[in-house]
Formats: structure tokens, sequence, C-alpha cells
């Protein structure tokens, strides 16, 4: 076992802890994600197909549509959204969506040092995040 | 950010939800992009609106602000929408005109006004540097570049945040330092039309992607050309603002813009071929200016569309109201005048449309991913004379 420690920012507070689901493209959430199921549709993205229903979401930052927001706040009342989103960089989409959806979000975290699959802990404080990432040997 | 005693309530919640959610947006925003307090604003201007462009991601979200009460606290109005009722009778399923209805209703509580256009500021012009929370990218560039009002491009639920509200933070373009021109943009060729200025804009925002060009030699007082420039540029771009007949406070960055690049870029947002004939002409994006629609009914007067093409030709409600004895002239003609949406947002392979001439370089450029549509790109004249009987 592995176990790794990763701090950043707070954007959105909340601890919680579930599995990683690890992307190094951006998302765009209007169209590229089915907010009734959760499935990514964007074409050619790398987790076409994946589903992010309670996982611990890991991308650089968000695309596209500023509707976007609305997407995750739809995907949230399913019960098919992401359990936290781990991103490089805070965008006005995905901020807003994390806001009003009530999804943990924290930024400015280096993203690639988690893999899919990873087990992931996440805990806020003071508007510091700190994140173990436990990996299977 | 520093909040008033009256902010920090409304941040905790003794408002209620709605107001507290919205408040939690605006501040977040504002802690993310470097804002220091809240300004109050003098409108909003809120998209995502087409019920064709959102599917039914909103409803909910909407329907739970209404549900708590939230209602705008300065003059709020709504982008363009899906349909123009009038016109697309039963070509659309009826239950697509219940989504988008239910859509307009929701903002409609909240004292949203569906003024369904792209270009509210023909409607009420927003007084210079005043601070306005405006959420279409061609009107927030008019707004800064034209208008002199300041607004930062938001997004759909920001600028509603700020409705409710009645504030948007102080970052970005609300600051004087941020309204400086960034690049000098030299154009090596004449401006002929407005598809030369939308081409420009085009061009320029691939190259540039933000900051603020200004540019050299363009004609400040084509208003409606200047609306094609910051429409296009506003499409490739994050560029909120341009800038023109000035000279630059200090040294900057210089580009220059040859012919043939503006040829190029022109011939590249033409994706018909040669011989292709358009199923729609289309003028109106932006929505047409007073101006505009008294131009076309001159050019069009007593004459006919041809039997297999439609015109059409998108102008707010207001625009239109304004204009009745030259609408009457461009309808006569067979050509349909639309409010309340344009042929971007909303179902035009529905309405059996494949290929669009419209004289928009935004259209140009959205049309063959948001309508799955073939392009032809040419000045109004052009466009008029492939739609009218000789």
């Amino acid at each position: 076992m592995v176990t790794l420690t990763l701090k950043g920012r707070v954007i959105v507070a909340g601890n919680c802890k579930g599995k990683a689901l690890v992307t190094t493209q951006p998302i765009t959430f209007l169209g590229g994600v089915n907010p009734k199921t959760g499935i990514i549709i964007e074409q050619n993205h790398e987790l076409h197909g994946q589903n992010i229903t309670d996982k611990i979401l890991c991308f650089p930052h968000g695309h596209g549509s500023t509707v976007g927001s609305y997407v995750l706040y739809a995907l949230k009342k399913r019960g098919v959204a992401p359990k936290a989103m781990i991103t490089e960089k805070a965008d006005t989409v995905v901020t807003v969506g994390a806001i009003i959806a009530q999804i943990p979000m924290l930024d400015q975290m280096e993203i690639k040092k988690i893999k899919t699959g990873d087990t992931v802990e996440i805990q806020t404080h003071d508007g510091l995040a700190t994140i173990k990432v436990l990996r299977e040997t | 950010m520093y909040l008033t005693r009256e902010e920090e309530k409304i941040l905790d919640g003794e408002h209620g939800w709605a107001e507290q959610i919205c408040m939690r947006i605006l501040v977040k925003l504002g802690d993310l992009f470097g804002a220091t307090k809240l300004i109050p604003v003098n409108s909003a201007h809120v998209s995502g609106v087409s019920y064709k462009t959102l599917g039914e991601a909103p409803i909910q979200f909407l329907q739970a602000l209404a549900e708590n009460n939230a209602k705008a606290k300065v003059k709020a109005t709504l982008n363009p929408s899906s349909i123009d009722k009038k016109i697309f009778g039963n070509k659309i399923p009826r239950e697509f005109y219940a989504k988008q209805a239910t859509i307009l209703e929701l903002f409609q509580k909240m004292h949203v006004k569906p003024v369904l256009t792209c270009t509210p500021y023909y409607i009420e012009k927003p007084k210079l540097n005043t601070h306005l929370a405006w959420s279409e990218s061609s009107a927030v560039i008019y707004a800064n570049s034209i208008l002199g009002s300041w607004t930062n491009r938001e997004g759909s639920p920001s600028a509603l945040a700020a409705a409710i509200i009645g504030k948007t933070p102080n970052y970005g373009i609300h600051q004087p330092e941020n309204r400086d021109a960034t690049t000098f943009v030299q154009i090596e060729a004449k401006l002929e039309s407005e598809v030369d200025y939308g081409v420009l804009g085009i061009l320029v925002g691939k190259k540039l992607q933000g900051g603020s060009p200004l540019f050299q030699g363009i004609n400040a007082s084509e208003k409606d050309c200047l609306k094609q420039l910051g429409a296009a540029l506003a499409s490739t771009s994050n560029i909120n603002m341009f800038c023109y007949g000035q000279k630059p406070k200090e040294k900057i960055e210089k580009i220059t813009i040859t012919k043939k690049e503006l040829e190029h870029t022109t011939k590249n947002l033409s994706t018909a071929g040669s011989e292709a004939t358009p199923d729609l002409v289309f003028i109106g994006c932006p929505h047409c200016s007073l101006d505009e629609i008294r131009h076309i009914a001159k050019l069009v007067k007593g004459r006919k569309v041809k039997k297999h093409v439609q015109l059409w030709i998108c102008a707010s409600r207001y625009v239109k109201q304004k204009a009745k004895t030259q609408i009457e002239v461009i309808e006569k003609t067979g050509a349909k005048v639309l409010s309340d949406t344009c042929a971007v947002v909303t179902w035009t392979r529905l309405l059996g449309i494949n290929t669009i001439m419209t004289n928009s370089a935004k259209t140009a450029y959205y049309a063959p991913t948001l309508n799955k549509a073939q392009t032809i790109l040419a000045p109004l004249e052009k466009c008029l004379k492939t739609a009218l009987i000789p």
C-alpha cells in the first residue's frame, strides 16, 4: 500500500472518501456529461463512457458553456454527482456548479499524482485541503 | 474580500436560501479573481435561456430559486430563447414548446424580463461608466467597447446571482487599469463591409485569446460593423473589450493583420462549396438595430423571396415595434422577421435547413457545430441578392 499526502486550496469545503477517477483533459459539463446518468458522453474524451457518480473526480479544469454549472446541480439532484472534485485550476463553470450543488471542490492540486482507482480521503480545514491518496500495490 | 454587515447577513442565510446561494456564488468568484468588494450594478442580462442549447439542465436549479422566492433587485433581462411561436408553428415538437415555456416562466417568476434578445442595449442604452453584470458575450463586448459601460463576461448563473443580489464583485474589467489597450492591431487592408469587420474579429480573437486589442484605422461611426467585430472577437477568445480611435497610453505589443490572412479566414468561414445554394439566408446575428432594419427595408422593397429559400431577419420585439412600417415592407417580400430567437439557438435541422448564408462571422463560426449546417459568409447585399428574385 502506497500512501501519499497532497495539499491544495478549498473551493467548497467538505470531508469525504472515495475512489478517484482521473483525467488530464478538461471536462465540458454541458453536452459532455449525461445529466441523468453521470456518464461522460463527450466524443474523443479519454473518460468517454465512464461514470462519474460517487467518484472523486480529478481533472485540470472545466470547459465550455457556463450553463455547465446547472448540469452539476442536476447531477446532484438525481444522485449521480461526483462525491468531490479535485482540480488544478478553479474555473467559473465548475466553481459555481460546486457551490450550487454543494459538492466539495479543491484546486491547486497536483492531480497528476493521483491515479484512477486510488482511494482518496479529503479533509478541509480553514481554506486548506489535505488529501490522502491510498494505492494498492 | 470585504463584505458589509448586510452582505454578511445574506451570506449567513438570514434572507433565505436563494439569496444565500447567490451571495455564495458572487463572493467565491470575487475571492478567486481578486475582487476587494461587491459593487452595485445598474442591470443584469442573463444568458442560458434557449431550451435547444441547454436542454433540461437549468430547470431544477431555476425552480429551486423561484420556489425560494428569489427576485431580481435590479433591471434584469433575458437572452434569446429557442422559439418564435408565430413563425415556427408545428414544425417544432410540442414538448419543446412546453419545456421552453417552463424555463421562461421560472425566469419571469424571478422578475427577469423576457426581452429575449442578445441586444438589450437597443431597448435601454446603459449609461457611460456604469457597472453591469451581463452574460451574452456579444453584448458584453458591445457595452464595454462602444457604449463605455463596464461589465465582465458573466456566466449564466453569476449574471442571475448578480440580478438577485443587485451587485457584482469588482474584479476584472470593473477596474480602470484593466480597460487599457494591450495590443496594437495594424490592418493592412481596407475593411469594405460588415463581413470584413467580423472576419477581422474572428482572426484577431484566435491570435490574441485575451487582453484588449486597439484597432488602428477602423471607422468609429459604423456601429453595426463594430457590433460584428465585437461579436466575432468574443466568439474566438476571452476578449471582452476592444479599443479604437485612440493612442495607446504606453508602449504595447503590436501585431499586423495582412490582406492575405483576412482573405484566408473569410474563405474558411464558408464551408459550403462555391456552387452551393442556401436553404436559409439569415440576417440578424447579433439581432438587428433599427438602422439595419431600415436599410434592409430599403433594399428589399417591392421584391419577392425565391421559392426554395427562406429569408430570416432577426431583431428584438422592441426594434420590431419601433420599425413597424419597415417590418411590413420586409414581410411583404415573403421574408420572416423573427423575434425572441435566432438561427443559431433554434432547431434549424428540424426546419429542414442544411445550408445557412449569413453576413455574420459569428454565425458562420458557430453554425457548423451548433446547427450542423454548412455556411456561406457574404455581405448583406449579396445575401439579399441570393434570397430575392432578380
